[in-house]
């Protein structure tokens, strides 16, 4: 059997799409064979010297080794790929050839470096923008959040807030009103340069809760101060939602679930188009949750805030584990604040840490607040 | 393995003859017709990950279908879905063609179809995708077009330029560069043809007479809007 063909020969006489050739190298010279079924080369053979010869890279990818000659019959081109005859060619090429055929792997292998040069910057570029969006969100959203004004978000936490105030029992004076009206006092007084007012509800309802809407709007259940052993354990509670909307975390989740068109918006400075959707997400903001990672930073922050007020912070502490323990009635700030050991145990550490303080106790009697909101005294609750 | 082409023009069926134990592969759907002799069995050319870069890739067909004569010898009619010519090339082992997605019809079983990455530039602005197929092997190729099909034979170094959408297959002895129309890059889309390939020889460059999405933005306006 007759080996196969391994090059394409192109030339004057032959059709277009070359003849194919099979190329055998030799000590001095490129022998190329012609199959016998072509009917312009018949069965025939060329013999060319290498000094001849001039090589180059060509072909579609440039991966081609193409040599060239002007034979008896004019020009000839050979277009070469395979490997083992391109290497016994560089073996036994002369001199006058080495430096022509490295240049030729030289393009070669640029060309294939480009490749996977360009392949490889399109595929980083890819990843980098999956990664940046991945990571690079929680920047984003920080940098849109800086630049929505504080009354923007007063106007929605107000809005949701009188929605919500509507359906509910107020508590407009009293004792109970009084007692959280110095504890905010205090709080907000120890929070230096304190862009928000704060506004606290209390709510007449045996639902043990308390939440914060953006905007600096506090509602505080009465069953909640009721379940309160001493008014730190309530102003724990206080603290931490204040810092919620210090850190303005209500904003945050907002910005976060509208995603990312909307913060670039907010970046671009396209207020105007974010008004509506606020005032639709102002009702899903009663439902809204705090991440893991905000009620970590509204518990430490919380907890600081306390310390600055003099308000003894190991209330929060126990008030929290108090809360844990006892899962009876309708504790519903433990459904949107599940209590860990580890949390509890993260307040002690940092506690623990925190320099002593002389704290002062609050004006009013917490037995008389309780009284009044029809706890007696002797009840632990 | 013998093949004709019968009406040739604008809708060609070919008629491929299978000795007993040949089989040919083609482009699923392409069967018109065929002996009782010949099974159609449904084949993932290239093994599922080949038919899977295919068909992300280049946007061919998932499945090829292969058409075997397992009982006996038979003929095989096969027709392209869309109108235009079809032309018969035989591999040789040697030469290697690149086809744009819709080019194939059919090949024989030493035919090899590989999908092949582009370069960028040609990728992006040659109007095939980034992905093409490589047509490789020995044996009967058939490829088809839409509108007639032209042969340009090219000499070594000489060039010739064509319009992006008409290409249809080439030899990967030629190569080719992606440029403007013209020298102004308002004139080169005003002027309708945005880019061309400027080939260089030598090798063989089949077109198309035909540009299938000029056809089709010229039927969509014919068809009315629902809402």
């Amino acid at each position: 059997m007759t080996p196969l063909p391994n090059a394409l020969c192109f030339g004057d006489e032959f059709p277009a799409s070359g003849v194919p050739c099979l190329v055998h190298v030799e000590e001095h010279l490129l022998m190329i064979a012609f199959p016998s079924d072509r009917e312009r080369a018949e069965g025939r053979s060329e013999e060319v010297p290498f000094s001849e010869l001039t090589v180059s890279a060509g072909g579609l990818d440039h991966d081609q080794l193409v040599i060239k000659w002007v034979g008896s019959t004019g020009p000839r081109t050979l277009y070469l790929k395979n490997l083992d005859v391109i290497r016994a060619f560089r073996q036994a090429a002369p001199e006058h050839l080495t430096m022509p055929l490295e240049r030729a792997a030289q393009q070669v292998r640029q060309v294939r470096q480009r490749h996977r040069m360009v392949w490889g910057i399109i595929g980083g570029t890819f990843l980098a923008i999956v990664l940046g969006l991945w990571f690079g969100s929680d920047l984003l959203v920080e940098l849109a959040l800086d630049r929505i004004p504080v009354e923007w978000e007063q106007k929605l936490g107000e809005s949701a807030y009188h929605d919500f105030l509507v359906r509910q029992d107020v508590m407009k004076e009293g004792l109970a009103v009084a007692a959280v009206t110095e504890m905010t006092r205090r709080l907000s007084d120890s929070i230096p340069n304190n862009p928000y007012t704060f506004q606290i509800t209390v709510v007449k309802s045996d639902v043990v809760n308390a939440f914060a809407l953006p905007g600096g709007y506090i509602v505080v259940f009465t069953g909640l101060m009721k379940k309160a052993e001493s008014p730190e354990e309530v102003a724990g509670v206080l603290a931490h939602e204040l810092n919620h909307v210090l850190e303005r975390h209500g904003l945050e989740r907002i910005v976060k679930q509208l995603g990312i068109v909307a913060v670039v918006s907010i970046v671009l400075g396209n207020q105007q188009g974010m008004g509506g959707v606020m005032k639709q997400l102002g009702v899903e903001l009663m439902t809204l949750k705090f991440g893991r990672a905000q009620e970590t930073e509204a518990d430490l922050t919380g907890l600081q805030l306390l310390h600055r007020a003099k308000i003894n912070p190991s209330g929060m502490i126990t008030f929290f584990q108090r809360l844990a323990e006892k899962d009876e009635g309708r504790v519903e700030w433990l459904s949107t604040h599940p209590m860990s050991s580890a949390r509890a145990e993260r307040l002690q550490a940092e506690l623990a840490e925190m320099p002593k303080e002389d704290y002062e106790p609050f004006a009013f009697d917490w037995a008389k607040v309780r009284t009044a909101l029809g706890t007696s005294p002797g009840t632990t609750p | 393995m013998k093949s004709e082409i019968l009406y040739p023009g604008a809708f060609p069926m070919v008629r491929v003859e299978l000795a007993e134990g040949e089989h040919i592969k083609a482009e699923s759907g392409a069967m018109v017709a065929c002996s009782p002799t010949i099974d159609i069995e449904s084949k993932m050319e290239g093994g599922f990950l080949g038919a899977l870069s295919r068909k992300f890739l280049t946007g061919e067909k998932f499945f090829f279908q292969t058409l075997r004569a397992s009982r006996g010898a038979g003929e095989v009619l096969l027709a392209p879905t869309v109108p235009g010519e079809i032309v018969v090339l035989d591999l040789d082992g040697v030469n290697e063609y690149m086809v744009q997605k819709d080019g194939f019809l059919a090949g024989a079983d030493g035919v090899t179809i590989d999908s092949q990455m582009q370069s960028m530039s040609r990728g992006l602005l040659g109007g095939e995708g980034f992905f093409i197929l490589k047509m490789s092997g020995k044996g009967m190729l058939l490829l088809n077009s839409f509108g007639a099909i032209h042969k340009v034979e090219l000499k070594p170094s000489q060039e010739y330029i064509v319009d992006n959408s008409h290409l249809v297959a080439w030899s990967t002895t030629t190569s080719y560069n992606i440029e403007k129309a013209t020298s102004g890059w308002v004139a080169s889309f005003t002027s309708g043809e945005g880019f061309v390939c400027r080939f260089r020889g030598p090798g063989i460059v089949f077109i198309q007479s035909r540009n299938p999405g000029g056809f089709g933005a010229w039927v969509r306006q014919f068809i009315p809007i629902s809402e």
